[in-house]
């Protein structure tokens, strides 16, 4: 997953530890910046006194630890490779205010005082990566906290542009939610598309979840609005309501979106797009959340996109936090969406 | 080992049904998805044969196809300076030799991602043959049964 942004990362990151490592080397005052006259001592040579000196003391001892190399970075010792970094980001389809977050943030992490105890160089900058990443990252969507603390029947919306992915995802999430212990009911709020109804009957039985469903080509609202009355008359945990593919440019079907809305007064309303779509997909997301609002959004077929531009940047752009990414064809290839283990992922040396 | 000799009974072969079209309908996806892939690459391949064709040219004057089967020759007055779209909207200006190389990298991904795509569209047209196996043998099951 997100393949080619975790190489371009890489390579952006021993960029940036080149340009800090140089001014390292420059003598002191020779550049821009610079390392402080004071420090000499390494700690671990200090650690190891010579066999002639007086055993220190432990105050000694404390003081040795204390010295440091001061490093101070300007701004024109990481300009390049910040420039270079932001190309990188661009170019993996990570959205301009994300680029601009990402960059500011490490920027302000990396120039100025660093006073570092035994710390690389290489460490210096993968911190002021993690750190900037995992604010644009923001914090995910804990699902099942969100069920947990709320009344039940939990209702939960789906929305999104036809063909990505909506109404697996429904089916995965109720996998995932009943796997967690949680009853589940779906609603065929998709009555437009030619087999829809089927799809979704033929997960829901699959996975044993109960499905409420109408006719063909009946009105969504009433399909969502049965399937509530049923979980409030059964003690259900959570509403999983399937809609009908749409683009938010077109007028009657945003409507419809927003007559189901009233209706069946979701909890929460979930934006589904593909990761693939890159930079198209942040846009979409933007407009849907504009049109008709949205809480929380998933990305579907996030194993096929090796550049992770819209993983990155739809949290920070539309501000609506990623709940889960779908990463292949079965039922458990869902997983929430974690930003410090896809931080890592993408920083990690593996 | 499912029981081959009772024959299959008809909601199992709707659900097998069901399971078939399901599939059907995710497999055109990632087809289209492939054909959109191989399209982006060959309009980039286009796009770097243009870009090598300007610099090659002395003076500088290519043919511009204006659509509809319409041309016109037109001069290029920076035939070393792109305007790239390299992502997330973003346009940047870059040597032509830099932006053949951008190019080259770009038909690399989308090389990568029709290889990801085609696998998991092979995987699926295996389940639908083995889906289609299992129809099959339900359907000459039932007919046996039936003239019993």
């Amino acid at each position: 997953m997100f393949g080619g942004l975790k190489a371009k990362l890489q390579a952006a990151r021993s960029r940036l530890g080149s340009s800090i490592q140089s001014v390292i080397t420059e003598p002191a005052g020779a550049g821009t910046g610079g390392v402080q006259p004071e420090p000499v001592v390494e700690p671990e040579n200090a650690a190891v006194p010579p066999a002639t000196a007086a055993r220190p003391t432990i105050v000694e001892k404390f003081k040795v630890l204390l010295i440091e190399r001061e490093l101070i970075v300007s701004e024109k010792d990481v300009a390049d490779a910040l420039s270079e970094l932001e190309l990188t980001l661009l170019e993996s389809d990570v959205a301009l205010p994300a680029t601009d977050a990402i960059i500011a943030h490490v920027r302000k992490s990396l120039v100025g005082k660093h006073r570092k105890l035994g710390e690389s160089v290489d460490s210096l900058v993968v911190g002021a990566l993690r750190a900037a990443l995992l604010e644009v990252l923001g914090n995910g969507f804990d699902l099942l906290d969100y069920i947990r603390t709320h009344p039940r029947p939990v209702r939960i919306l789906f929305t999104g542009v036809n063909g990505t992915g909506k109404t697996t995802t429904v089916a995965k999430i109720g996998y995932y939610l009943k796997k967690q212990g949680f009853s589940v009911v779906i609603g065929a709020g998709d009555t437009y598309r030619a087999g829809a109804i089927e799809q979704i009957g033929v997960h829901a039985e699959r996975l044993g979840i109960k499905i409420i469903q109408h006719p063909e080509g009946g009105d969504p609202s009433a399909v969502l609005f049965d399937t509530v009355q049923y979980a409030t008359s059964h003690k259900i945990d959570v509403v999983l309501a399937d809609t009908a593919g749409r683009f938010h440019n077109k007028a009657n079907l945003m409507s419809q979106l927003g007559k189901i809305k009233r209706v069946m007064k979701p909890d929460l309303v979930v934006y589904v797009d593909e990761a693939v779509a890159g930079n198209d997909a942040v846009i979409r997301a933007f407009e849907f959340d504009k049109t008709i609002g949205a809480d929380a959004v998933v990305l579907t077929k996030a194993d096929m996109d090796s550049r992770g531009g819209a993983a990155i940047s739809i949290a920070h752009t539309i501000g609506k936090p990623l709940m889960f990414i779908g990463t292949g064809q079965s039922y458990d290839d869902i997983a929430p969406f974690e930003p410090a283990k896809v931080v890592e992922e993408l920083l990690g040396d593996a | 080992m499912a029981d081959t000799t009772q024959p299959m009974d008809e909601r199992e072969l709707m659900t097998l049904q069901h399971y078939l079209k399901e599939y059907g309908q995710q497999a055109e996806i990632f087809v289209s998805q492939l054909e959109m892939l191989e399209n982006g690459r060959m309009e980039a391949l286009g796009a770097i044969e243009a870009l090598e064709g300007m610099m090659a040219s002395e003076d500088g004057v290519v043919l511009l196809q204006i659509g509809a089967g319409a041309s016109v020759r037109a001069k290029i007055l920076e035939p070393e300076k792109v305007l790239l779209a390299i992502g997330a909207e973003v346009v940047v200006e870059r040597p032509n030799k830099d932006a053949i190389e951008f190019l080259k990298e770009r038909i690399m991904e989308m090389e990568a991602s029709q290889k990801k795509v085609a696998e998991t569209l092979d995987r699926l047209r295996s389940q639908m043959n083995e889906i289609n196996k299992r129809l099959e043998a339900g359907y000459q099951q039932s007919m046996a049964a039936g003239q019993e």
